[in-house]
């Protein structure tokens, strides 16, 4: 039970959220889940997403069928804290909420050795040097002004010197006030916390979680005909991610899909006498060909528990 | 159809599948003279499938020319299943894979590759 790859069950979807675990389950058992987490501050984008990874309710149910992984009850493996637990944590709290106020403070303190450059000769001489130009300029736009008013006096068409341009309304550079770096600390995850306890909530088969009322695939034909698929292609050695985008339910992946495009975009059909318009083979077959993938029709033979796989391309002619 | 040229090689299929004479007729039609096949000839599928087939060999200027290559009409109606589509490989001898033609009520019709197994796409 230690070894297995804990799976937290929340609202009966299965997620992943220790990122060792993840590279486990993608590099060892070729399943890859679906990142999910988001930017706390930034909850909307779903354009860099981290964890937790949400895994197909098929990955989940292999892997705890496969004896790899074990369900957790994630609601119920927080009991409430003993008083003396609570101290702790408390107390550490407040240990951390120091360290970083005395971080905070020494940063405020600037160190001697620039505070001796602010004062080198070199420094000051630069200073002068600045102070020198600054004036020299601002004589020189003055005389430009006078000369521009002279002119807006001896006639009307000329423009007056629009002031926003006039070096004295421009906001000065701003000095350096940019905030200085910060010391952003990610929490461990809570179930380094004294009081997580999984092992009475933590289900080693699917019926047993099933029973504790936690999680419900496969639960109809429906179900058993898309694990039964998953199943047969995962032990053949495929990685099976989402079919949306090419309109089928699973695409297979040769290896890696970060390193293999698909081969095959599959559909899982519930029965051998389940009806298939025409149409269909049509639509999946010449969206297939466009997209270099041969459309797989998987037929689940639910009292044989058997696949069988159809391929269907677009004949080349017609 | 009767006064066709064609009519006299499909008569037998269609007067014992009548349901299925305007697949067929269809398929054999533009297979033989659109698609310019050669050795065309038609099978009968048997009882279980109930319906004709077509055979032959594609232009001499295709790839793999000298196959045999087995063609199923059916019309864009009609609901198939896969437990059919398996009879129809059974009854054809299991070839490693058959064309189903498509064929809908205003004469076009389209032809798909069906392989039984996981098979790779050709690239």
């Amino acid at each position: 039970m230690k070894d297995r790859i804990p799976i937290r069950i929340a609202n009966k979807r299965a997620y992943i959220w220790d990122v060792d675990d993840l590279m486990k389950i993608r590099s060892e058992h070729h399943m890859c889940g679906l990142l999910v987490g988001t930017l706390p501050h930034l909850s909307q984008q779903n354009v860099f997403l981290g964890i937790p990874s949400q895994l197909m309710p098929e990955e989940a149910a292999l892997l705890v069928e496969k004896e790899l992984a074990i369900f957790i009850d994630d609601t119920n493996a927080y009991p409430e804290p003993s008083l003396s637990q609570f101290k702790k944590w408390n107390d550490q709290q407040r240990q951390y909420i120091k360290h970083q106020q005395t971080i905070l403070e020494s940063d405020n303190i600037k160190p001697p050795e620039v505070a001796q450059r602010a004062m080198s000769e070199e420094a000051i001489r630069k200073r002068k040097e600045r102070e020198l130009k600054r004036q020299q300029k601002a004589q020189e736009l003055k005389k430009l002004e006078e000369q521009a008013r002279d002119a807006s006096e001896q006639s009307v068409f000329v423009p007056a010197v629009d002031d926003a341009v006039s070096p004295s309304s421009r906001p000065d550079t701003p000095s350096i006030s940019a905030p200085a770096s910060y010391n952003i600390s990610i929490t461990a995850p809570s179930s380094s916390l004294d009081w997580y306890s999984p092992d009475s909530v933590s289900f080693s088969t699917i019926e047993a979680a099933k029973e504790a009322g936690i999680w419900d695939f496969p639960s109809d034909l429906h179900d058993r005909a898309r694990y039964g698929v998953f199943k047969d292609l995962w032990e053949q050695g495929f990685f099976m991610g989402g079919g949306i985008r090419f309109g089928g339910d699973y695409l297979v992946y040769p290896g890696d899909p970060l390193r293999y495009h698909s081969h095959f975009c599959a559909t899982v059909i519930e029965s051998p006498t389940h009806a298939i318009n025409p149409m269909e083979i049509v639509a999946h077959g010449r969206l297939g060909t466009a997209t270099k993938k041969t459309h797989l029709f998987c037929g689940w033979h639910d009292q044989k528990k058997k696949v069988s796989y159809l391929s269907i391309e677009w004949a080349g002619f017609g | 159809m009767e006064i066709h040229p064609s009519y006299p090689v499909l008569a037998s299929l269609v007067e014992k599948y009548p349901a299925y004479r305007g697949s067929l007729f269809q398929t054999y039609n533009d297979i033989l003279l659109a698609q310019q096949w050669r050795d065309v000839g038609v099978l009968d599928l048997g009882d279980v499938c109930r319906r004709g087939a077509i055979q032959g060999r594609r232009p001499k200027t295709a790839a793999n020319a000298d196959a045999l290559l087995h063609i199923v009409p059916c019309s864009l109606a009609e609901s198939i299943s896969l437990a059919w589509i398996n009879d129809v490989f059974v009854a054809l001898g299991d070839p490693p894979s058959i064309y189903l033609a498509v064929a809908s009520d205003d004469s076009s019709i389209v032809y798909y590759k069906l392989s039984s197994g996981i098979v790779k796409p050709s690239v």
